[in-house]
């Protein structure tokens, strides 16, 4: 248990002194005030740059334009973003040898599987929590009076699929080779998941939809219910895919 | 410009976040000779035109090693 | 007692038979200096003995403990120097040396005394920079302080000081020897002037066994090899001695610079005691005598080539 707590330790101190936490709490920052902006202003803006004495009737903005944009840019910039920066956190210590010293020290190989996960999960939940809670206070603000239904679910199925993509990356590091191995390997697995939806009924499933639906039950399109079998199958699948990253690691030549 | 007079209070802080991620990025390029690749004036260059997306591509791909 | 106990290791990459039949002792408190060319399997019998390569025949014993591929408890006992040590850059030496403590279990006020008296050892008690910008001598001197914290039995270091350069070099061996007594230290090299500025205890690694081993007075004995130059008073009265029957027969080489004569004798039949006798008998009073011990290199170059 001591080297669990331990390498997360390290792990955190890593990524605070690396940038990769100014980077992502920056950007998501950033995105958390640029929803409901975006959302409020691109009419103004539209008419301002409109050649004069055109008219366009654009419908008032509303609470859920921002939060479509919130759930557009955290799914595509947002999750783009953080495996980018992920990327190297198990792929550079292999490729380096900065592990050797440690492992011959008799830290636990599961530990640095299991704490890497658990650091990264972490620095993802911050990153969408703070996103999220500062597109609700500038939504509040700016969009007065306006509700949104099923938000925190479709916020916790953002955040789900993020979780289940990061271990996706983990996994994916300690078969593939190189630096940027493992990241080749999510980008084709998250291809292998779109391309899944071809297939009568996948779709229900699918982890992908936590991500590609969520604004759907963010409009009140779908009920939560819907989401429910991808949920069912995302979490194991996580878990599973950080089993296999353990299971691989244990019998890697280091 | 109404808008942005309408809506600075909004705007500031998040031109300050841009600014801060900027900033960053300049004084490690300052500090630190080498870089994967590319030459210094190459990174300058991408961090202060490119917002958001500068810092990051230098952070992620042409940072160095500490020194 | 040996600390380190080798016996038959075999191994091989692919056609390449690195280890055929390798056995090889260390005793304890003993400095040991594993000797061999690069590429012929130092690197190879050390990740064995620290669990990380899987051997194909043979065991390791480490203070009595077999060694097992993968997390292996005999770890305990030993400290690792790998050739290039390699550190995560954005931390401290006292921070890195806390990490390394916290994993091998060790209570806090022991890592934090012991790390103060470790940096005091390898001389960076003042260093507090994160690591990234260390020198390779700096580097080392910090992996030999990780090595050491938890009070290893057994230090093995590879090629510890093939990197550095010559002031490096002389920090590293100092350390070394320095802490001769309370740990045995195993180190591999090919550089032969710090094995035996340092060792006690050599071994050479050649075609996947050991050559040579030993003590280096033992294998210098062992090799039976002796050899003399004399310094004579006159040329004539060298070329005089030269012409002697006693020494004009297989198994003696006689090489003649001037005065002086150099003699050497393969299978140990003229030794001092006789070239003595020979040059009163010949009423010959030379101005030098000297049995020349056969360098580390000599005999290194001898088992090798």
């Amino acid at each position: 248990m001591k080297h669990y707590f331990v390498f997360l330790k390290k792990e955190l101190m890593e990524y605070a002194r690396t940038y990769k936490l100014l980077i992502l709490l920056a950007v998501f920052t950033i995105f958390g005030m640029t929803n409901p902006l975006i959302a409020k202003l691109t009419p103004d803006l539209l008419a301002n740059f409109m050649p004069g004495g055109m008219t366009i009737t654009i419908p008032e903005p509303t609470a859920l334009d921002s939060w479509a944009q919130f759930f557009k840019n955290t799914q595509q910039m947002g999750l783009i973003v953080l495996l980018l920066v992920f990327s190297s956190v198990l792929a550079g210590e292999i490729s380096k040898g900065t592990l050797i010293n440690l492992l011959t020290k008799g830290l636990m190989r599961q530990a640095v599987i299991v704490a890497k996960y658990g650091a990264m999960l972490l620095v993802w939940s911050i990153s969408v929590g703070l996103s999220a809670f500062l597109t609700w206070v500038y939504t509040a603000y700016l969009f007065p009076g306006d509700g949104v239904s099923q938000l925190v679910f479709a916020v916790f199925c953002m955040w789900l699929f993020g979780a289940f993509l990061l271990a996706v990356l983990l996994a994916a590091s300690t078969v593939a080779g190189g630096n940027y191995g493992g990241l080749l390997l999510t980008g084709l697995a998250v291809v292998a998941l779109l391309t899944l939806n071809i297939v009568p009924g996948a779709l229900k499933y699918n982890p992908v939809s936590l991500a590609s639906r969520s604004m759907e039950l963010a409009a009140n399109a779908i009920d939560k219910s819907v989401l429910y079998p991808a949920v069912a199958v995302t979490i194991p699948a996580a878990l599973g895919l950080i089993g296999i990253a353990v299971l691989v690691f244990r019998r890697k030549q280091i | 410009m109404d808008v942005l007079r309408e809506y600075w209070l909004f705007l500031l802080p998040l031109i300050i976040a841009q600014f801060v991620l900027m900033i960053t990025a300049l004084v490690h390029i300052f500090k630190h000779p080498d870089y994967r690749f590319g030459s210094r004036a190459m990174w300058i260059v991408i961090v202060v035109l490119f917002q958001m997306v500068g810092p990051i591509v230098y952070f992620v791909f042409g940072r160095g090693e500490d020194h | 007692m040996n600390i380190l106990e080798i016996s038959d290791l075999q191994m091989s990459f692919g056609t390449n038979h690195v280890l055929r039949g390798l056995n090889m002792e260390v005793p304890e408190h003993a400095i040991f200096g594993f000797v061999g060319r690069n590429g012929v399997g130092k690197t190879t019998t050390m990740k064995i003995v620290l669990g990380l390569l899987k051997a194909q025949g043979g065991s390791v014993t480490v203070c009595g403990e077999t060694v097992s591929y993968g997390a292996t408890r005999t770890n305990r006992h030993i400290g690792y120097l790998p050739d290039v040590p390699e550190f995560y850059g954005y931390m401290r030496p006292r921070e890195y040396l806390k990490l390394c403590g916290e994993i091998t279990g060790l209570a806090p006020a022991k890592i934090k005394s012991r790390s103060e008296e470790l940096l005091e050892l390898v001389g960076l008690e003042g260093v507090n920079r994160r690591i990234g910008g260390f020198s390779r001598g700096m580097k080392q001197r910090l992996g030999i302080a990780q090595a050491l914290l938890n009070e290893p039995r057994l230090l093995i270091c590879d090629e510890p000081t093939s990197a550095l350069d010559p002031i490096g070099r002389r920090q590293v061996l100092d350390i070394l020897s320095a802490i001769k007594g309370r740990t045995t230290v195993v180190f591999s090299t090919h550089i032969l002037s710090d094995v035996e500025r340092i060792c006690d205890h050599i071994a050479v690694l050649e075609q996947g066994q050991l050559a040579l081993s030993g003590t280096l007075a033992e294998i210098q004995k062992q090799q039976r090899r002796n050899s003399f130059r004399i310094r004579f008073a006159t040329e004539a009265e060298a070329t005089a001695f030269t012409q002697l029957e006693e020494l004009n027969r297989g198994g003696v080489e006689l090489i003649l610079d001037g005065k002086e004569l150099q003699i050497s004798c393969e299978d140990g039949s003229i030794d001092g005691q006789k070239l003595v006798d020979l040059l009163s008998e010949h009423r010959l009073a030379p101005e030098n005598f000297e049995a020349m011990e056969p360098t580390l290199e000599d005999l290194f170059t001898e088992v090798v080539t």
